[in-house]
C-alpha cells in the first residue's frame, strides 16, 4: 500500500507538467488560427478586390442584387463597356440595360432568337418600365437594385421597347430597339455592331 | 486535454466557416460581375451626396478672385467675347464643378483647360463654381459679350424649337429641354439657353465622335451620335441665338 501510495504521489509531477505544457500550446495554436481566420474575415469584409463590385461588408448590408444608382459608371457590372449584349461563360446571353431619365442605354441591342436571354436592368435615377412590344413582357427598372429576368424571342425581327412607367418631362420619347437576329447571324457580329445598331 | 481538444475544434470550425463565408461570397460576387478586362470610366464624378455636398460649399468672394484668370476668354462677367468660347453666367454650380474635375482627370481633354484646372485645387473649384452660378445673365453694356448670334438660316429654327421642346419620339430622342432646362434640370446638365453656337456645335459634333466622352452612363454620346448633321447645326444655332424657349436662369 505504501509502495502504491508513493508511486502515485511520484508518478504526477511529470505527468502535470506535460499536460500543462500542451494546454498552453494547443492555447497558443488556438489564438494563432483564431487571429488568422479574423483577419481573413476582416480583409473580406472590408477589401474590394479587382474583379469584385462590392467589397464584403457592402454585399453583405446590400444583398446581392443590389447597387448603387450613382456610381454605376464607376465599378460593377453596368460600367459602360460592359453594357449591351454580351456572351456568358455557359454559353447563353446577357443583356445589361441602364435605364435613366430619358434613355435606355445602350439604345438599340442585338439578340440571338430564339435562345433564352438573361435580361439585367437596373436605373440610375427614378423607376421606369421597358416594354417590348408584340410580347406581354414588361420589365421594371427599380434604382438600388437589379432586375434580373429571362426572356426567349420567338422570330426574328424588331421591338420597340418604350417606357411604360412616367418618369418625367422627357418620358414620352423614351424608348429602345431590340433586334432579334437568327443565332448563327448574332455569333457573327461583333460586340461594338451588337451594340450600335440605334442608327440602322 | 480535453479542454485544449475543445478549442482546437472551435478554431478549426470558426477558420473553416470564415473560408467557406469567404469563397461562396467571392463566387457569387464573381459571378454577378463578369465585367470585359478594359472597363472604361467615363468620369469619377458621381453624384453621391457627399460630392454634391462638396461642390456646394463654394465661397463667392473667393470665387471672384480665382475668376480674374478666366476673365480673358470667358469675359468678366461670365459671358465670352468669342463664340467659341462657353458662357458660364448663371451655370450650375455642379456643372463647372464637374467638368473642372473632369479636365483635372484628364476624362475631358483641352490643351487650355487642362493645365488651368490642373492649378486648382478641390475648394478653389468649388469657389469659381460658385461665384459663375452668381453671375446674372441680364445684358450689361459694359461687357462685349458674343451672346446672342444671328440665326443664319431662318429655316433651322423650326427643327431645333421641335427637338428642344419635344424632341423625336420615333429615335428615341428625349426633348433637349428635359434636361437642359427650362422645364426639367438633370443633376449636371448644363443650362443650355444662354450658350454660344460654335461651341455647342462642336460639343454635338465630340460627344458624336466619342472625342468627348465624359458623360456619365452614355447619355449625350447615344442622343448626338443620333442627331442628323441639320440638327446638330439647327439645335447650336437656335441655342447661340437665344431662341430656346423662355430663355433664362433655371428655376430652383
Amino acid at each position: 500500500m505504501p509502495n502504491s501510495n508513493s508511486k502515485v504521489v511520484l508518478a504526477p509531477p511529470p505527468a502535470e507538467e506535460q499536460s500543462g505544457g500542451e494546454v498552453k500550446s494547443s492555447a497558443r495554436k488556438m489564438i494563432r488560427v483564431a487571429l488568422i481566420s479574423i483577419t481573413l474575415v476582416c480583409v473580406w469584409l472590408t477589401v474590394r478586390f479587382p474583379f469584385q463590385a462590392e467589397s464584403g461588408l457592402e454585399y453583405l448590408l446590400n444583398g446581392p442584387n443590389s447597387v448603387n444608382p450613382q456610381t454605376l459608371h464607376l465599378r460593377g457590372e453596368f460600367v459602360e463597356s460592359n453594357l449591351g449584349s454580351t456572351d456568358d461563360a455557359g454559353g447563353g446571353v446577357t443583356v445589361r440595360m441602364i435605364a435613366e431619365q430619358y434613355l435606355f442605354v445602350p439604345q438599340c441591342v442585338v439578340v440571338p432568337a430564339g435562345v433564352p436571354i438573361r435580361f439585367r436592368i437596373t436605373s440610375a435615377d427614378v423607376v421606369h418600365k421597358l416594354t417590348i412590344s408584340g410580347t406581354e413582357d414588361q420589365i421594371k427598372a427599380v434604382p438600388g437594385y437589379v432586375v434580373e429576368t429571362r426572356l426567349q424571342f420567338p422570330r426574328a425581327g424588331v421591338y420597340e421597347m418604350p417606357c411604360h412607367e412616367f418618369c418625367g418631362p422627357g418620358h414620352y420619347t423614351m424608348r429602345s430597339r431590340l433586334i432579334a437576329v437568327p443565332p448563327e447571324a448574332f455569333r457573327n457580329l461583333s460586340r461594338e455592331a451588337r451594340r450600335d445598331c440605334a442608327l440602322q | 486535454m480535453l479542454y485544449s481538444r475543445g478549442l482546437r475544434r472551435i478554431g478549426s470550425a470558426v477558420l473553416t466557416v470564415a473560408i467557406v463565408v469567404m469563397i461562396s461570397g467571392s463566387a457569387l460576387l464573381l459571378g454577378s460581375d463578369a465585367a470585359e478586362p478594359p472597363v472604361r470610366i467615363p468620369s469619377n464624378v458621381a453624384w453621391t451626396a457627399t460630392t454634391i455636398a462638396k461642390a456646394s460649399s463654394g465661397n463667392p468672394l473667393r470665387g471672384l478672385i480665382i475668376a480674374r484668370r478666366c476673365d480673358r476668354c470667358h469675359g468678366r462677367e461670365g459671358f465670352s467675347s468669342s463664340p467659341a468660347v462657353p458662357n458660364l453666367a448663371a451655370m450650375d454650380r455642379l456643372v463647372v464643378w464637374k467638368q473642372l474635375d473632369d479636365f483635372r482627370s484628364g476624362k475631358r481633354s483641352s490643351p487650355v483647360m487642362q493645365p488651368i484646372a490642373n492649378s486648382l485645387s478641390e475648394q478653389d473649384t468649388a469657389d469659381v463654381a460658385a461665384y459663375y452660378w452668381m453671375m446674372p445673365i441680364a445684358p450689361d453694356p459694359m461687357d462685349d459679350r458674343a451672346f446672342p448670334q444671328p440665326l443664319p438660316d431662318p429655316k433651322h429654327e423650326a427643327v431645333a424649337v421641335r427637338l428642344i421642346t419635344a424632341g423625336d419620339g420615333s429615335r428615341g430622342l428625349p426633348p433637349c429641354q428635359a434636361c437642359h432646362g427650362p422645364i426639367g434640370l438633370v443633376t449636371g446638365a448644363p443650362s443650355l439657353t444662354t450658350q454660344n453656337a460654335p461651341y455647342l456645335l462642336e460639343q454635338i459634333e465630340a460627344f458624336a465622335s466619342g472625342r468627348r466622352a465624359n458623360d456619365i452612363n452614355l447619355r449625350m454620346r447615344s442622343i448626338a451620335t443620333q442627331l442628323t448633321e441639320e440638327e446638330r447645326q439647327a439645335l447650336s444655332e437656335s441655342y447661340g441665338a437665344g431662341l430656346a424657349p423662355s430663355a433664362g436662369p433655371p428655376a430652383r
